[in-house]
């Protein structure tokens, strides 16, 4: 969050309201993508890794892709479970 | 920030606590998520998840919140 106003063109100071919600949303999204990815390596790694060989085998790639789509699905499910109206 | 000139426009503060709160609810999904995944998911993930682990994710999220409010009203009780 360092660098909004830097970004717009040098030489005009001011940003317009729009350009500055655009860019706080995109650095928000990306902060959120990289926690993201984070967070599924470790994880996936953990589950699909676990006896480092020499190189990647079959097995453990195919692991983590089911990995990778089954922690998407779950942060669906742990989302509509906070939010459904069956609370 | 300095440059910016109306950052205390309503309009602006309005989106600012909006993407807040949404940024908010975001980190406590993913909180949640990799707390019940580690709780949940127990072998090694499969093509689907089979319906002990999903209902055990959508529940581990509801038990959350009901211990949430607990501890919460646990702490209101102190001075």
């Amino acid at each position: 969050m360092d660098s909004f106003p830097s970004h717009s063109s040098g030489s005009s100071p001011q940003m317009s309201a729009e350009a500055f919600k655009d860019q706080l949303k995109n650095q928000l999204a990306q902060a959120y993508a990289e926690e993201f990815l984070e967070t599924v390596r470790g994880k996936c790694f953990e589950k699909c890794i676990t006896k480092p060989g020499s190189s990647l085998s079959g097995g453990e790639s195919s692991c983590i892709s089911r990995c990778v789509e089954r922690y998407i699905e779950a942060t669906g499910i742990i989302s509509k479970a906070l939010f459904s109206a069956s609370r | 920030m300095e440059n910016f000139n109306n950052l205390d426009s309503p309009d602006l503060q309005g989106f600012i606590t909006q993407e807040k709160e949404r940024a908010m609810v975001n980190e406590m999904v993913a909180k949640l998520t990799s707390a019940c995944w580690d709780k949940c998911i127990t072998s090694t993930p499969g093509t689907k998840f089979s319906s002990s682990e999903s209902t055990c994710l959508s529940n581990c999220a509801q038990r959350y919140m009901d211990m949430s409010l607990i501890i919460m009203k646990r702490f209101q009780n102190m001075h």
